[in-house]
């Protein structure tokens, strides 16, 4: 068995043959820069005595308002987590907007909940939809109003930008209370004009560069380009990460089952769904 | 602690893929892979999960008497119609010619006559808007109506005047504010993604 100075020796040992069988993928400069970059935004974000600046952008503080009228002319709250999803073969700049979408739907359901408005979220993307139950979970439980859990749903559309869209406009009715937030397309005037024609009160936000037009036309509140992204990070941190918990929980249930039902068809003799489910 | 847990592991594996970006090193480039195979794994899964519940739902419905029966039908028959041609025996799943003809015959034209649409309901937006908040939606309408004019189909000198001007539009104003989007949002990107594994629990009322 080795002594402790023999174990170090050998762990610098690893180390520096790691080091050295190694090299810069970009070259020295780039890669420094890269680095001082991520420094100083860290530095940047970690600096206790900051403050952020508490705009009321998208007008997302009129919800809470628009929310109580809804509960009292008896209307629900409808949320589009847009059409980019995370799982799904979009740029990650595009499924980042969904990540960034999340605490504005915490936001929207935890003023649903108090309100005591049913809220319906839809998504074309089944992680995405694991997250958003989870971040539904986490607004009630915030909000201590288990009993009201039950109205609120969230419903896996299917695949693809145009079922988003399509869903959008088939199922187009009147809300007390409606929200657009992710990434958009082509199809995005088409899923704020079916989510939003007919609310009483709308926001709508997309990072897309090239669709900030549909929530400046269609929706009361707008955050356009950053404003997505801006809003999302004042709303909270907290449940984010409680969200992040649940979701990440229920995707490794979800993972055990695939890899045992898939193991046993493997072994019985049936299809291999392995190479079916990632497309090769 | 599930916090500090859950900012760790996204963390590490953030830097990980960092440092797969900047260096070249056969066993990170093995560990970065295994992530990014874990990810795809997981997205199968849920993607499954999806689908059962999908139909869960729609058998339901159909069970019930509820909804829209025979959307829920449609839906159904296009969900066994899919999976039969890509799991029968003999097939070659998503690039099997049944599965390929089924994108191409029917999902795709189905898809562009939803995307046809956009045309008419930005028109109906238009309308909305100038009832709604009038200043910027004549803004927008004034941009969409000179980029209309400059790509109009004439031929001779005019042609060639408004199809510089289109180039010119295009190039200098369109590009200049599609870059400043994109650098905003970039950089709140940067930030947010940060404060979102770093910043501590805060309520928002």
């Amino acid at each position: 068995m080795p002594n402790l100075g023999e174990l170090a020796a050998r762990l610098i040992g690893i180390l520096a043959d790691t080091v050295g069988s190694s090299s810069l993928r970009l070259g020295a400069a780039p890669t420094v820069t890269i680095l001082l970059v991520i420094l100083v935004l860290l530095s940047l974000v970690a600096r206790p005595g900051i403050r952020w600046s508490g705009r009321d952008i998208g007008r997302l503080a009129e919800m809470g308002r628009a929310m109580a009228l809804a509960a009292e002319s008896g209307a629900d709250a409808a949320v589009s987590l847009g059409s980019a999803g995370i799982s799904r073969a979009a740029s990650a700049l595009e499924r980042f907007q969904t990540i960034a979408a999340l605490p504005i739907l915490g936001h929207v359901a935890r003023t649903a909940a108090r309100a005591g408005v049913p809220l319906r979220v839809t998504t074309n993307d089944p992680v995405t939809a694991l997250a958003a139950a989870a971040t539904l979970a986490s607004a009630h439980r915030l909000t201590s109003t288990p009993e009201r859990a039950a109205a609120s749903t969230v419903a896996y559309i299917g695949e693809g930008r145009a079922v988003s869209a399509a869903a959008a406009l088939s199922g187009a009715r009147p809300h007390g209370v409606a929200a657009v937030a992710g990434g958009v397309g082509e199809e995005g005037i088409l899923i704020l004009d079916g989510q939003l024609r007919a609310a009483d009160w709308s926001v709508a936000g997309t990072a897309s560069a090239s669709q900030p037009a549909g929530p400046l036309l269609v929706a009361d509140g707008a955050l356009i380009g950053p404003g997505l992204l801006q809003a999302a990070a004042e709303i909270a941190g907290g449940e984010h990460a409680r969200s992040s918990v649940l979701a990440a929980n229920r995707l490794i249930w979800s993972a055990i089952a695939v890899l045992l039902i898939g193991s046993a068809m493997g072994l019985a003799g049936g299809p291999h769904i392995a190479e079916f489910l990632a497309g090769r | 602690m599930r916090r500090t847990v859950v900012a760790a592991m996204a963390l590490v594996t953030g830097l990980l893929l960092i440092l797969d970006l900047l260096v070249v090193n056969p066993s990170l480039g093995q560990a970065a892979g295994a992530l990014n195979e874990l990810l795809v794994l997981l997205a199968a899964a849920a993607a499954v999960g999806g689908a059962v519940t999908l139909g869960a739902h729609h058998l339901r419905e159909v069970a019930a008497g509820a909804g829209s029966r025979a959307g829920s039908m449609v839906l159904l028959g296009g969900m066994v119609v899919v999976l039969v041609a890509g799991l029968r025996p003999g097939s070659t799943g998503s690039a099997d010619p049944a599965v390929a003809w089924l994108v191409a015959a029917l999902l795709a034209p189905i898809a562009a006559s939803i995307f046809a649409l956009t045309f008419l309901f930005l028109l109906g937006a238009l309308r909305r808007g100038f009832a709604v908040r009038g200043r910027e939606t004549s803004v927008m309408a004034a941009a969409a109506a000179i980029v209309i004019v400059l790509l109009l189909p004439l031929g001779g000198a005019p042609g060639d005047w408004l199809a510089s001007g289109a180039t010119w539009v295009r190039a200098v104003p369109l590009a200049g504010v599609f870059r400043g989007l994109l650098i905003g949002v970039g950089v709140v990107v940067a930030l947010s993604a940060a404060r979102f594994l770093l910043l501590p629990d805060r309520d928002d009322d």
